[in-house]
């Protein structure tokens, strides 16, 4: 969006309170959502709850095309639609609701960092084993993008899909990395994650921000998906400091409102 | 470690020892560690390879990207993150993930994209140290990379535009910088008194930034403003980088002249 346009988004998103009806959008959870966008979607909703503003999810299969930046989830407040964690935070800012704000600039700088770090590793990570790794693209990948459409359509966009995010993986460089190299990038990420944290509870300290949201959303989808093998979950179960992390929030957030995110409970 | 370290990577000028961000973190990581690096610039000559500069050369080793070089050198005892403590470490990663992911692209933009830079200043200067014929090959691949890395990273897909992307691009750099020299402060590196890995890249990416003359200008101007960032470069130049006798004028195929750049001696002992 143009510098204009952003500011007048603002000042209408500024105008009116949080609406009951929110809602957020992505794609189906039991046979078509994918590992990275089910973490991106449960990142997005992990930073609701944790602002204290309702929202509901709805599950539609053409969600990555009904998005205004083509990728998930996206939120529906008032008559406006806000995709991916870093704008809809600035939106949610823009009505008065901030998780960052008792930040100083040294620790906002941190956090921005550290959350380049997971959209950098982790992210990347998740879509190179899903669309590049041949035995997880096989078996669970295609089968699941195409689910919701008629053959041969199914295998179309999949295609489609798989070629895109290998283009993306050869321009940054990814394109020429095992699979075992990519794992240990995940662990360098995780220790770094580990080691940040320590023994605090949050990343910042007594309160969580959207970093937080955002390693949950990763971790945990990590955590309870099943892959073809366990690898990239064996990794992130090395750091006991994580595990405790993922759960208190799930505990905290998910399920004393009353709202199981999945069904699967953390080992 | 006895071995000779050989660095294969882009020569210099504006002031600075590498015009190529990739090659100056290596340069710069080198001598924060201490190693011994002869470093070849790659001329107008049909040595050397052009592919994937910074190249590191051992004896029974070939090194490319500057993470796996960097990995090499700490392998071979040259680490200059030795004092840093777990969390400090875990920050570099961290840092070196926000350069790439926010200011890289608006680099990338600045120096390949932006046709008056492009034409005027980038191409010309690689295209002198490149023999003829790939001279007219190899700019406008690099150029065509940059533009394929901006748009499938910040492009929407199916259809690729960069005027959308430009604004956000640059905005997210202007970030970028000022949260850097956020964290950076009055301090003169970013963990202390010793230069560690962050302050090698920092440097390498915002070094050509700050130094290069160009005519489209936006990020330089706003880099300017941030004086503990330029502060921090001319340290680094200063102490690292020492000032050897003699200038030469980089002259391009046509014997046009279009910089002055002072030659650097390149010696193994810091």
């Amino acid at each position: 969006m143009s510098l204009v346009a952003e500011a007048f988004v603002s000042q209408i998103a500024a105008a009116e309170p949080w609406p009951e009806n929110a809602t957020l959008y992505q794609q189906l959870k039991g046979e078509q959502i994918l590992l990275s966008d089910n973490a991106a979607s449960l990142a997005v909703q992990a930073f609701l709850q944790m602002c204290n503003l309702p929202v509901k999810v709805v599950c539609r299969a053409n969600a990555e095309y009904m998005s205004p930046s083509g990728k998930v989830p996206f939120i529906h407040v008032g008559n406006q639609v806000v995709s991916e964690l870093g704008p809809i935070v600035q939106f949610v800012k823009a009505k008065g609701h901030s998780l960052s704000d008792g930040l100083d600039e040294v620790q906002k700088a941190e956090m921005k960092a550290y959350m380049e770090l997971v959209n950098n590793m982790l992210l990347t990570a998740e879509l190179y084993l899903q669309w590049c790794d041949e035995a997880t693209v096989g078996e669970i990948t295609h089968a699941r993008y195409g689910s919701p459409y008629p053959w041969p359509l199914n295998h179309i966009l999949a295609y489609q899909k798989q070629w895109e995010v290998k283009r993306k993986m050869k321009a940054i460089g990814w394109g020429n990395k095992t699979l075992d190299q990519v794992l240990e990038d995940v662990d360098q990420c995780c220790q770094a994650l580990s080691q940040r944290l320590g023994t605090q509870p949050y990343f910042f300290n007594k309160q969580p921000t959207e970093l937080d949201a955002l390693v949950f959303g990763h971790l945990y989808t990590i955590l309870t998906t099943q892959l073809t093998n366990d690898e990239l979950s064996e990794k992130v179960k090395n750091y006991s400091n994580l595990l405790a992390f993922c759960r208190r929030i799930e505990q905290h957030y998910f399920e004393d409102r009353g709202k199981g995110s999945s069904s699967i409970r953390l080992p | 470690m006895a071995a000779p370290l050989e660095l294969s990577c882009w020569g210099g000028g504006w002031g600075l020892p590498s015009v190529h961000s990739e090659s100056l973190v290596v340069m710069a990581y080198a001598k924060f560690s201490g190693a011994p690096l002869k470093v070849n610039v790659i001329d107008n000559t049909w040595r050397g390879s052009r592919g994937d500069v910074p190249v590191l050369t051992s004896e029974d080793n070939i090194v490319s990207q500057p993470a796996k070089i960097l990995n090499f050198l700490r392998k071979q005892k040259y680490n200059a993150d030795y004092e840093l403590s777990a969390k400090q470490g875990a920050d570099t990663l961290a840092y070196i993930a926000l350069l790439e992911e926010k200011l890289l692209p608006a680099m990338l933009h600045t120096f390949w994209v932006e046709s008056d830079n492009y034409f005027s200043v980038t191409k010309p200067w690689f295209a002198s140290r490149i023999p003829f014929p790939l001279s007219l090959i190899l700019p406008g691949r690099m150029s065509k990379g940059a533009l394929n890395r901006i748009l499938l990273t910040r492009g929407e897909p199916p259809l690729y535009h960069l005027r959308e992307v430009e604004a956000q691009i640059y905005r997210d750099a202007k970030e970028c910088l000022n949260l850097l020299s956020n964290r950076l402060g009055t301090s003169q590196f970013f963990f202390g008194d010793t230069p560690s890995t962050l302050d090698a890249y920092v440097f390498g990416f915002l070094a050509p930034l700050y130094k290069v003359r160009f005519p489209k200008v936006q990020l330089q101007e706003h880099l300017k403003q941030l004086s503990n960032l330029c502060r921090f470069c001319d340290d680094i130049l200063n102490s690292y980088f020492r000032l050897s006798l003699g200038a030469f004028s980089c002259v391009n195929r046509n014997q046009q002249q279009i910089a002055f750049g002072e030659v650097y001696s390149h010696d193994s002992t810091t």
